[in-house]
């Protein structure tokens, strides 16, 4: 059978999850694979939250914010974006391949590049194949 | 702690979610989860008998959680909320999973689209068990309004809340008030005069004991929420002064396209090609003339400059097509031996009294001539004195498809609107955000087109879409009666999402300090922890993220929330059982 990857995706309420229910008004359509949750503010995205994603056995981490300078409030994508560049190189030591997260802007009227977003991640993610940390974890620990 | 009691409400949303999700399947996978009390499906659960569903269960099974499976937050929490409150629980015992807009819609595999559906129905029950209740916080509305922008749509709506006797601040970037229409000489479709029309509401404004205007002056900064903003304000003799008020109204208005762009019309090469904004100032000043100053013979007049194309402006400008028929009347009128020549893709002709213009128009031997606007828009030349007009316009005729050739003296380009260039700055000082094209997005584009999904700020006018004066000042309008409203009612109710310190576990880092993009924490010496101020604190959850202990919790979305949320989402437990 085919692989099919398991993608959870942080979502900030202001642009990217209104995004992504606009890409659902305009019926466009995209991959299953992808599971959203909504923080307030991309920087609610705690790292924590993205490894527990790992651990639970995600195999892609999808990181959504406004763009850069319209930010609901004002910097929290900056920080979003501090965060995601650090556990890049944490996810390296980890053994984790750094392409499993990714960070992107998507704006309240960018329905079409969520979709589009959600189809090339969830192509990477199949690509790279199941991430095997879960196993890891369960296995040593 | 008292057993904790969920109810599950999953809804078909008529067909749109259970022509995609299995809903029956749903209930089936997530009626057996730990601490599940009650789990349905139902075909409406917004309407009035599913609230009641849910009420009644909530009393007759003593739930103490909520979780409906239905459309995005973003449209129905609220009114799921009201009814918990309504059954005598905490509002704040709820959670929604978003089924429709981010499952149903966009998906088209049923049997991967219900497997998605049930986890993100787990998550939410994962997720609800932690959830705690909270209090509203009641906040007074400061009475005062700020408006920015003294246009059309601006002192509309400052006068019928001045007019209420209510105080408003109006702010003005220009020197002079009346905005875009006091440029305009007459108004379609029943050629009032702009001036006429726009003079004595200047002067109302301007007289007016509740409205202070400020002018010119531009908005640098907006701090508060709600009911309670301020700002301060540079004077030009150096002072400062400090505004208090409880509503905004975003009027900022609109520009005119820069037809130099389009290469095919030669604006700015050819000094007898002229903008719709310059053929009315030469109207105004009362002589329809060509750069040498004669009178010409042929006018031609080309619409949707820099509108209804991909290249320029997708949109329809809506108000440039009953301008050009005024022109035409203005031209015909001014000079009755002179040809005219409309060059249009798609006459426009909706509102009142539009139609009637267009009709009155094609008896006054105006000669209207169909482009293609995707493929073929008009090329206008110079005859470099070589024939007797000085302008040639070349396109194929939609209707006879023969290529034409129109002579024209003068030349009337029908421009664009497009959102004023401050709107990128206005949307970040007023905490609004623009679509795709600019303008700024409206808290929803039917139900609520007034409103924007930051409390207390309205949007009126051309800042919003392009539309004409009456449309602009029914939306200034209508925005004065939102606030006037909440002025009226004194107080307003807000969620208290704020950040909270456990002092116990707080190390006194102060990493939390330097996120904050409010100052809304600082820290407390003696005790040597930080300390949240709730009045200025949003929400956003950043300071909760950088927390090494683990002391700050933003309520709403605390850690263990979102992390049981993660859980139950990739729960192994989550699948698809074929029937």
């Amino acid at each position: 059978m085919d692989f099919e990857p398991t993608i959870v995706s942080f979502l900030c309420n202001w642009c990217s999850y209104t995004g992504a229910d606009l890409a659902g008004t305009s019926r466009m359509k995209y991959s299953p694979n992808i599971r959203i949750i909504r923080v307030m503010c991309s920087g609610r995205i705690d790292p924590t939250f993205v490894l527990e994603a790992f651990k639970n056995g995600a195999d892609g981490v999808l990181l959504c914010g406004c763009h850069p300078g319209d930010c609901h409030y004002q910097s929290g994508n900056y920080k979003c974006l501090r965060r995601y560049n650090m556990l890049k190189k944490y996810f390296v030591q980890l053994g984790i391949r750094p392409e499993r997260i990714r960070l992107d802007w998507i704006s309240a009227s960018e329905g079409k590049q969520f979709a589009n977003l959600a189809d090339s991640f969830t192509e990477t993610i199949r690509h790279l194949g199941p991430c095997k940390i879960k196993n890891v974890i369960e296995t040593y620990t | 702690m008292e057993e904790i009691k969920i109810g599950v409400y999953v809804c078909w949303c008529g067909t749109n979610i259970a022509k995609m999700v299995d809903v029956d399947q749903v209930v089936d996978q997530i009626k057996f989860l730990p601490d599940v009390a009650v789990a349905r499906n139902y075909k409406y659960m917004c309407s009035d008998p599913g609230q009641d569903m849910i009420i009644r269960d909530i009393k007759q099974h003593h739930l103490n959680r909520v979780v409906v499976a239905a459309c995005s937050p973003r449209i129905h929490e609220l009114t799921f909320r009201k009814a918990l409150a309504k059954a005598g629980l905490n509002p704040m015992m709820f959670q929604m999973a978003n089924i429709r807009e981010q499952v149903a819609w966009v998906h088209t595999d049923r049997e991967k689209a219900t497997k998605k559906a049930v986890s993100l129905v787990h998550a939410a029950i994962n997720r609800v068990k932690w959830h705690e209740s909270l209090d509203k916080r009641t906040i007074e509305v400061n009475p005062a309004t700020l408006v920015i922008g003294g246009g059309v749509a601006g002192m509309s709506a400052a006068l019928e809340i001045a007019n209420a006797g209510k105080q408003v601040y109006l702010v003005e970037k220009s020197k002079k008030l009346g905005g875009y229409a006091a440029q305009l000489d007459l108004t379609f479709p029943h050629f009032y005069s702009a001036r006429q029309l726009i003079k004595p509401m200047i002067r109302h404004v301007e007289d007016h004991k509740n409205i202070r205007i400020f002018k010119p002056m531009q908005i640098n900064q907006i701090f508060g929420y709600m009911g309670n903003f301020q700002s301060t304000l540079q004077l030009a003799n150096g002072d400062e002064t400090k505004l208090k008020f409880g509503n905004i109204i975003v009027a900022t208005g609109l520009q005119p396209f820069d037809p130099s762009e389009i290469t095919s019309y030669n604006y700015g090469k050819l000094p007898d090609v002229v903008t719709s904004l310059e053929f009315e100032k030469m109207l105004a000043k009362g002589r329809i003339e060509t750069c040498e100053g004669k009178e010409p013979k042929n006018v031609a007049i080309i619409h949707c400059v820099g509108s209804r194309n991909a290249n320029y402006h997708e949109y329809c400008s809506r108000t440039c097509c009953m301008t050009a028929l005024k022109f035409a009347n203005q031209i015909r009128s001014a000079l009755p031996e002179s040809n005219i020549f409309d060059l249009y893709a798609d006459m426009r002709s909706f509102g009142k009294g539009c139609e009637e213009l267009y009709t009155q128009t094609s008896r006054k031997n105006v000669i209207f001539l169909r482009f293609d606007q995707q493929n073929g828009l008009p090329e206008i030349r110079s005859t470099n004195g070589e024939e007797a007009v000085s302008m040639l316009i070349e396109f194929t005729e939609q209707f006879s498809k023969e290529q034409v050739e129109v002579p024209a003296d003068l030349v009337i380009l029908m421009v664009a609107m497009e959102s004023h260039a401050d709107a990128k700055d206005i949307s970040h000082i007023a905490g609004i955000s623009m679509c795709g094209n600019s303008f700024f997005i409206e808290k929803h584009p039917k139900l609520d087109p007034v409103a924007t999904t930051s409390d207390g700020v309205f949007i009126v006018g051309t800042c919003q879409a392009p539309k004409d004066i009456p449309d602009s000042i029914s939306q200034a309008k209508a925005a004065a009666a939102r606030v006037l409203a909440t002025i009226h009612v004194g107080t307003i109710e807000v969620d208290v999402i704020t950040a909270t310190v456990n002092e116990d576990i707080c190390c006194g880092c102060q990493t939390c300090v330097s996120v904050c993009p409010y100052k809304a924490i600082s820290f407390n010496k003696e005790k040597g922890v930080s300390e949240v101020n709730e009045i200025l604190c949003k929400g956003c959850g950043t300071c909760g993220s950088t927390c090494p202990t683990g002391a700050i919790r933003s309520r709403h979305f605390t850690d263990q929330q979102i992390l049981s949320q993660i859980q139950g989402l990739l729960s192994p437990d989550n699948k698809f059982e074929k029937m």
